[in-house]
């Protein structure tokens, strides 16, 4: 479903992703890990729209979007969540995820849209804090506002960026149940975390990214003991969450 | 009704729409110091109209509007990729070199043996219409209100359609509203040109009011003035910007003893508030607290329905 | 070509009165990301402060000076407290609001203490304009030139070989990483202003002392000045001030003589607004990362 090839992205002299060739299924949760700086969340960015690739191309669903910008990458199925939660502040959380909606065409955005916000209110726990505003929910509450809010459109692939971070092991525990349960039939997931553990349990398939270009990718037994791998994180900085 | 309580109102309501303009971008997270760009522009163009083209007021009056609201297109592109800081400049010095094109401006054409037009820094005198046709000072300022009252709905109406909600996620977070499918683009040339166009109709009626109208009167003081008013005001409602020129114009105005002192007084009266209310007076947690929360408490007793959530009644958030 | 030439070096002169009232906004742009509205106005406090000394009692020239500088700098700290520090973190758009309030308060208090259009001020200097192969320079403004290149290696200097610079830069750079790592960030920005305002009315002593009186308009002029030629060198850049100040002084001065003063101002402006479509991040071109940062932050 998305297929990214030889993707490279310069920032003025410095190569935050090179040549990355990588591809995702159209089904299932998959992990993408590497120390900090290593270019995962600029893959992200590139992704969505919000950076240009300097070299190479990122096709989704066999269409080529390297060039289009995020609006129309995001109304083409696609949606994310960032590394510190992004939540508009001033707004209740029922309208967070009414926001979402409002780019869509006419039809699709009058189908149904209460029952879904109020669906996925209830499933990701947030269900008595309908009309608080967003800016005082706790940061794990707005983790799952953001994950909420990227499933209100139904998108095919959803690109989640350290959903866990910052939280407690229960926490985390409860929102890797609840990625599980968000990557239903017909989805794609790729997670971008620190915490192995959690992505050993959800994910498939492992990518592992370093210095903006791949050194590993497979299942996460392989991968999380790959030498190459170990090297990267324990090499650095001392790696891990 | 006295001369001087029309005339307060009457400024009043003409500045709220240069207020209401640097607001409604303001609302799509832009700070503009150059809407009396807009405003003197169309003072000209509708002055133009009447006084020398002789068009009827309507539509001296829309005409001026429109004219702001291209020149806001043209301006929109360049701004486009400016952000912050930087867009709040560029609108500044767009509203400067308007002011000074105007100080050089000049168009006259002779009617009944006179000479009339825009005259460079002279100004643009004998914009007469009112006068000569028996509009008295009380109808005008009913002009005002009642134009005004339309864009107060207008404002009211967007506030509870998609294209508010659209201008708000800009506002609040320009960056999560492209990663939810706004189109950047086409929503900020937009709320250009509406502001512009809104600025617009404010300085038409300001140079028909005063027949006269001179481009000092367009300086930066008037630009930082109207974002200021809906600073004080308050960021949450269409409201807000009007309770600012309200208490500027209004209430100092009309303290006598300020006479002399109204700036000191103002001034300092400003930075404290901002102090305590960064987002004026009506900011959105006023507002929202005013509407959910008493809404409730008022209701709460008489009717319970858990289902229907005050929400969505609520999404009339302007 | 000569003229070219003549207006070129005269620009560079005059922009080092620009350069100079640019250094002051640039420095307290780069610590504290707002721009301070004020910073016109709270010069021309301290430069009728000097006048006042003048007027009454006939001081010398280092007096005056002193008193200028001294005045900028309490007004300055007035502003700091009430518009800067006094708001919160995230509101920018409110400090710079309640600057524009202040600028109000202290131009309308300046004018009601000293009503008049115009007052005297004491001259720099006696001596004449004198010819350098064929170009004419007046030595005040080569004064202004001398004194604005000296603060910028003072500067310089200040910025990056002591203490109290490493740590201004570290909150330009981070302010809450630089807490974390122990800057005291409050006092910091604290004294970048009162620094910025005692250049500022040092620049306002020299410009009144060139012109030989000073006028209410000053302040309004004085940060429109300061501002176009911060932003034409790229925003906090010390630097990027100097050389934006003498781009503007030769844009105004060839504009003048080719296509007369109407124009002048209207060059500035046009000036500023291509830098600011093509090249935001001024001569000394901030990175646009640095901007993006800068840019997107709430409101």
């Amino acid at each position: 479903m998305l297929a990214i090839e030889g993707l490279t992205r310069r920032f003025g002299g410095l190569e935050a992703l090179s040549g990355v060739d990588y591809a995702v299924a159209g089904e299932g949760v998959f992990g993408l890990i590497g120390p900090n700086g290593s270019g995962k969340t600029t893959l992200f960015n590139v992704v969505t729209g919000l950076y240009r690739p300097s070299a190479g191309r990122v096709r989704f669903l066999g269409e080529d979007i390297s060039r289009l910008g995020p609006h129309r990458i995001i109304a083409k199925g696609i949606a994310r969540t960032f590394q510190t939660p992004r939540v508009y502040a001033r707004m209740t959380v029922r309208e967070n995820l009414a926001a979402a909606r409002h780019t869509l065409a006419g039809a699709e955005r009058r189908a149904g849209g209460e029952a879904r916000i109020a669906a996925l209110l209830e499933a990701t726990g947030l269900a008595d804090r309908r009309d608080e505003l967003a800016k005082s929910l706790p940061l794990p509450e707005q983790r799952r506002l953001e994950l909420a809010r990227a499933l209100v459109r139904n998108p095919r692939l959803l690109l989640l960026d350290e959903p866990a971070g910052g939280m407690t092991p229960a926490e985390t525990q409860a929102m890797a149940r609840l990625i599980e349960e968000v990557a239903a039939p017909g989805r794609a997931c790729i997670v971008i975390e620190h915490k192995m553990d959690m992505i050993a349990r959800l994910c498939a398939q492992v990518c592992v990214l370093n210095f903006g270009a791949k050194i590993a990718e497979g299942a996460p037994d392989a991968v999380l003991n790959d030498p190459v791998v170990l090297e990267a994180y324990i090499g650095r900085d001392g790696g891990g969450a | 009704m006295d001369e001087y309580t029309i005339q307060v109102l009457s400024n009043i309501g003409m500045f709220s729409f240069i207020a209401l303009s640097a607001y409604l971008l303001l609302m799509t997270g832009e700070i503009s110091f150059g809407q009396q760009a807009f405003f003197a522009i169309s003072a000209y163009a509708s002055g133009i109209a009447t006084a020398m083209w002789g068009w009827p007021l309507w539509a001296g009056i829309l005409w001026g509007a429109l004219v702001a609201a291209a020149a806001a297109f043209v301006l929109a592109w360049p701004t486009l990729r400016l952000r912050g800081l930087y867009f709040a400049i560029g609108t500044l010095a767009f509203a400067e070199m308007v002011r000074l094109v105007f100080e050089i401006f000049r168009y006259q054409v002779e009617i009944d043996g006179e000479l009339v037009g825009p005259d460079g820094s002279d100004g643009f005198r004998g914009v007469r219409y009112a006068f000569e046709n028996d509009i008295s000072n009380l109808d005008y300022m009913l002009l005002i209100y009642g134009v005004l009252a339309a864009v107060l709905i207008f404002f009211f109406l967007m506030g509870r359609s998609r294209l508010g909600k659209i201008f708000r996620m800009l506002g609040e977070d320009e960056l999560l509203a492209e990663m939810q499918g706004v189109n950047r683009t086409f929503y900020k040339v937009l709320a250009t040109v509406l502001a512009g166009f809104i600025a617009g109709i404010g300085g038409a009626l300001y140079v028909h009011l005063n027949t006269y109208v001179e481009p000092k009167v367009f300086n930066v003081m008037l630009g930082v003035h109207s974002l200021a008013y809906g600073l004080i005001g308050g960021l949450g409602t269409s409201l807000g910007p009007l309770l600012g020129v309200a208490i500027d114009i209004g209430l100092l105005e009309s303290i006598r003893i300020f006479t002399g002192y109204r700036m000191i007084v103002f001034g300092g009266l400003v930075a404290v508030l901002l102090i305590v209310r960064p987002r004026g007076l009506l900011d959105e947690e006023v507002v929202y607290w005013l509407k959910y929360r008493m809404w409730r408490r008022l209701a709460g007793s008489a009717r319970r329905r858990p289902e229907a959530t005050p929400g969505e009644a609520r999404d009339a958030g302007d | 070509m000569i003229d070219f030439i003549q207006n070129t070096v005269d620009g560079i002169m005059i922009g080092s009165r620009y350069s100079l009232l640019a250094i002051g906004f640039t420095l307290i742009f780069g610590v504290m990301r707002r721009l301070n509205l004020s910073y016109g106005p709270s010069i021309m406090l301290g430069v009728f402060v000097g006048t006042f000394l003048f007027v009454q009692y006939r001081a010398g020239w280092f007096a005056i000076a002193a008193a200028t500088v001294l005045g900028a700098v309490l007004a300055g700290i007035y502003v700091e407290r009430l518009c800067f520090w006094a708001i919160r973190q995230g509101a920018a758009l409110a400090s710079m609001v309640s600057s524009f309030a202040i600028w109000m308060q202290l131009e309308e208090l300046t004018t009601l203490v000293f009503p008049d259009r115009t007052y005297p001020f004491p001259r720099l200097t006696g001596a004449r304009p004198f010819e350098l192969a064929g170009i004419n320079i007046q030595s005040t403004y080569l004064i202004m030139f001398g004194c604005a290149v000296a603060i910028m290696g003072a500067l310089s200097f200040m910025l990056y070989r002591t203490r109290f610079g490493l740590a201004l830069r570290a909150v330009s750079e981070n302010p809450l990483a630089a807490r974390f790592m122990g800057v005291a960030t409050g006092r910091i920005t604290f004294l970048a202003f009162v620094l910025a305002s005692a250049i500022g009315g040092f620049a306002g002593y020299l410009i009144a002392a060139n012109e030989q009186q000073v006028t209410p308009l000053f302040g309004l002029w004085a940060t429109f000045k300061g501002m176009i030629a911060m932003m034409l060198g790229g925003m906090g850049s010390v630097p990027g001030a100097i050389l934006g100040g003498f781009l503007l002084g030769v844009v105004e001065s060839q504009a003048t003589w080719y296509l007369g003063t109407e124009i002048r101002d209207i060059a500035a402006y046009g000036l500023l607004f291509v830098f600011l479509v093509a090249r935001p991040g001024g001569l000394l071109g901030q990175r646009r990362a640095e901007r993006e940062r800068l840019a997107l932050r709430r409101v």
